[in-house]
């Protein structure tokens, strides 16, 4: 029974091939666009956590549990005595999912050259393990990274501007230290960075872990942070908890923070995106089947007497919905074929090398993380099975009133009249 | 005959509550110059006490008027030299160390002065109080050791940049002497507590010797200034407080 109907179905569409084709493209087109705006609302957001967590701060940062909010100087990991940061790194690094670790030292303090100064962020950081981790660093916009222990230090681009820097320059450096007094020195500019970020670019001076420690009067084992790169950014609420507890971190007064929780604005925002994915495949497909429905119902009216007819011979009303119906899901399993057939290759061309669409809008900067807009796509299975079940489901519901009313067409009168 | 008498009329009228006020501007007046002269030389000792460390700091300090004032530091030895200049609105730090001067950016004015509990902007501002502020005496009797004194409260004129909603200042009825000086934010609330003490004669004149800052949010920490020397009335001038001087060093 079912057989017969699918195959009086599929005939069917051999009919009126344009008007086949054209429906199947519109659904084919839905199809598409679900995917599509899908996918690229998940690239922008994958982008964006991207860009905050690997340009400057890391996926997972480690502090002292008093150390956020207030950031004092004296808030070291592991308290006043410090801690042994290599056995933290190395009981980092075990973990699977961890690329890379690295420690940092922050101070405040004036930074000062010829006539101009300005206040900054003095940023410790070990540069090997640092360009392992974050991306600020490498490549820079010139020059080179510091040496330890040479009083070497790199500038952001919009400091150097401000105080007329550049590379090979002497800059003085003054910071309240752990003891009370006012550290000095005076340092030689080795390279210049450039994040984009405003703000850290005009306010952030780094040297090395050590080189900073000395200036502040901190012991070598006190440092202030320790940040985690991983795998998956999405992954990194887990990876967080198994780190606290290989390190023990709630005996140790330790925090361990994934970028969730240091970016809450940033984790909404992604919540957010992925709540809004639902919004896209139901107007997309109610836009189409708008459109199907009324072609269907076109052709069931032109097909009012082959209805009648088939009625008179005995098919029951059933079996005339059925029919239609069918014809409505092989429509749309060759909407299927053709959405995918355009979708697969374009989605692979975005996600891999994404078209950049900065010439449409320029760079940008959200929520203190810098953009640089392009095509590039994320992949969301889910979202490929809901827009392959809403595609079937788009078919059916909008053939579902043509079909009724084929299947109560009154023969006599049909096929006698006109 | 009756044109004079309407006249005496009118002044009283007009006279008896601006004599009221202008005895309080005159107190604090003289406290003010008290304070001050019209220039000084010094030798003072700073201690500084935080929740994580102390220090103690010997300084030499010269002064002249408002405008002007440079501090340099004797002691401890790693940081003697370190000196501080005031002229007008700027400041600047000498840095011997590096041998290098460095000018106090705006950004950095409410920034920590040597590491104490006062800020740059207390240098900056440190403007004359009868000129910056609306005086008022508030209580005129004996505070609890007995001891008879005047309460004022002064409020920021509206044009002034002070940071301060007003200042409840406590001087001594018997020698106009400054006993303390409570400082309140735009939300009533302390902020922090100057007191004075330990009166001495210094230079011809009895003055507090100790000055006491606490601030109200951290009340084991605190400020203390001590002269070891004080002279008023020296022969200096503004030529003096320029940036050749403050990189003489010692």
């Amino acid at each position: 029974m079912t057989g017969r109907l699918w195959r009086i179905g599929w005939r069917n569409l051999g009919r009126n091939r344009k008007r086949m084709v054209l429906t199947a493209l519109g659904l084919g087109v839905g199809y598409f666009s679900v995917v599509f705006m899908v996918g690229w609302a998940e690239g922008v957001s994958t982008g964006l956590v991207e860009n905050a967590t690997s340009l400057v701060s890391g996926q997972i940062e480690i502090h002292d549990a008093d150390y956020r909010p207030e950031r004092s100087l004296y808030e070291t990991i592991g308290g006043r005595e410090g801690a042994d940061v290599g056995e933290i790194l190395r009981t980092i690094e075990a973990d699977p999912s961890v690329v890379a670790a690295a420690p940092r030292v922050y101070a405040s303090g004036l930074v000062s050259s010829g006539e101009a100064t300005s206040a900054g962020v003095l940023l410790g950081v070990d540069p090997e393990r640092e360009v392992a981790l974050t991306r600020f660093l490498d490549p820079l916009a010139a020059g080179r990274l510091p040496a330890a222990g040479r009083y070497e230090a790199v500038v952001g681009d919009e400091m150097a501007r401000q105080l007329g820097l550049s590379v090979g320059d002497e800059l003085i450096v003054v910071a309240s230290a752990a003891d009370g007094s006012m550290g000095n020195d005076l340092y030689t500019v080795t390279g210049i960075f450039r994040t984009g970020l405003l703000e850290f670019d005009a306010g952030t001076m780094v040297m090395p872990v050590a080189d900073l420690q000395e200036l502040v009067v901190l012991d070598p084992g006190r440092v202030h942070e320790i940040a985690v790169s991983t795998l998956d950014p999405s992954q990194a609420d887990l990876t967080a908890t198994r780190l606290a507890a290989a390190l023990g971190a709630p005996e140790r007064a330790m925090s361990v923070a994934p970028w969730t929780e240091l970016n809450p604005v940033l984790a909404q925002y992604v919540a957010l995106a992925d709540a809004t994915y639902w919004i896209f495949i139901v107007l997309i497909y109610s836009v189409a089947s708008f459109g199907i429905a009324n072609t269907t119902l076109m052709a069931t009216f032109e097909r009012r007497r082959e209805f009648a007819v088939m009625l008179a011979l005995g098919a029951s009303p059933r079996s005339v919905v059925g029919t239609v119906l069918s014809e409505a899901v092989a429509t749309g399993i060759i909407g299927l074929g053709l959405g995918t057939a355009v979708t697969v290759p374009l989605m692979v061309w975005f996600s891999t090398a994404p078209p950049d669409l900065g010439w449409l809008y320029g760079s940008l900067t959200v929520e203190g993380v810098l953009l640089t807009p392009s095509l590039r796509v994320g992949t969301n299975v889910p979202a490929w099975i809901w827009a392959t079940i809403g595609l079937i489901v788009t078919a059916l519901v909008s053939a579902l009133y043509p079909a009724l009313r084929a299947a109560r067409v009154p023969p006599a009168d049909t096929l006698s009249g006109v | 005959m009756w044109l004079a008498f309407a006249c005496l009329i009118l002044h009283l009228a007009v006279a008896a509550p601006a004599r009221a006020q202008l005895d309080a501007h005159a107190i604090i007046d003289r406290v003010d110059r008290l304070m001050r002269g019209d220039s000084s030389r010094g030798v003072a000792t700073m201690e500084v006490v935080t929740e994580h460390w102390e220090r103690r700091m010997t300084m030499e300090i010269w002064s002249l008027g408002t405008d002007y004032s440079l501090v340099r530091l004797r002691a401890p030895r790693r940081e003697a030299g370190t000196a501080t200049l005031k002229a007008v609105e700027d400041i600047w730090n000498y840095l011997p160390k590096v041998d290098r001067t460095i000018k106090v950016p705006a950004s950095m004015m409410g920034g920590s002065w040597m590491g104490s509990h006062f800020t740059n902007d207390d240098l900056v501002k440190d403007s004359r109080l009868v000129e910056d502020y609306d005086i008022e005496l508030v209580f005129d009797g004996e505070d609890a050791d007995g001891v008879a004194v005047w309460d004022f409260r002064l409020t920021p004129k509206p044009e002034v940049p002070v940071v301060w909603g007003h200042i409840a200042y406590r001087i001594r009825q018997s020698d106009d002497m400054p006993i303390r000086a409570e400082f309140f934010d735009e939300d009533g609330e302390l902020a922090r507590t100057i007191e004075h003490g330990d009166y001495a004669e210094f230079g011809g004149r009895i003055v507090p010797r100790v000055m006491n800052m606490h601030p109200a949010d951290k009340p084991d920490e605190r400020t203390t200034i001590r002269y070891e020397e004080l002279e008023f009335d020296i022969d200096i001038d503004p030529s003096f407080f320029s940036l050749r001087t403050l990189q003489r060093g010692r």
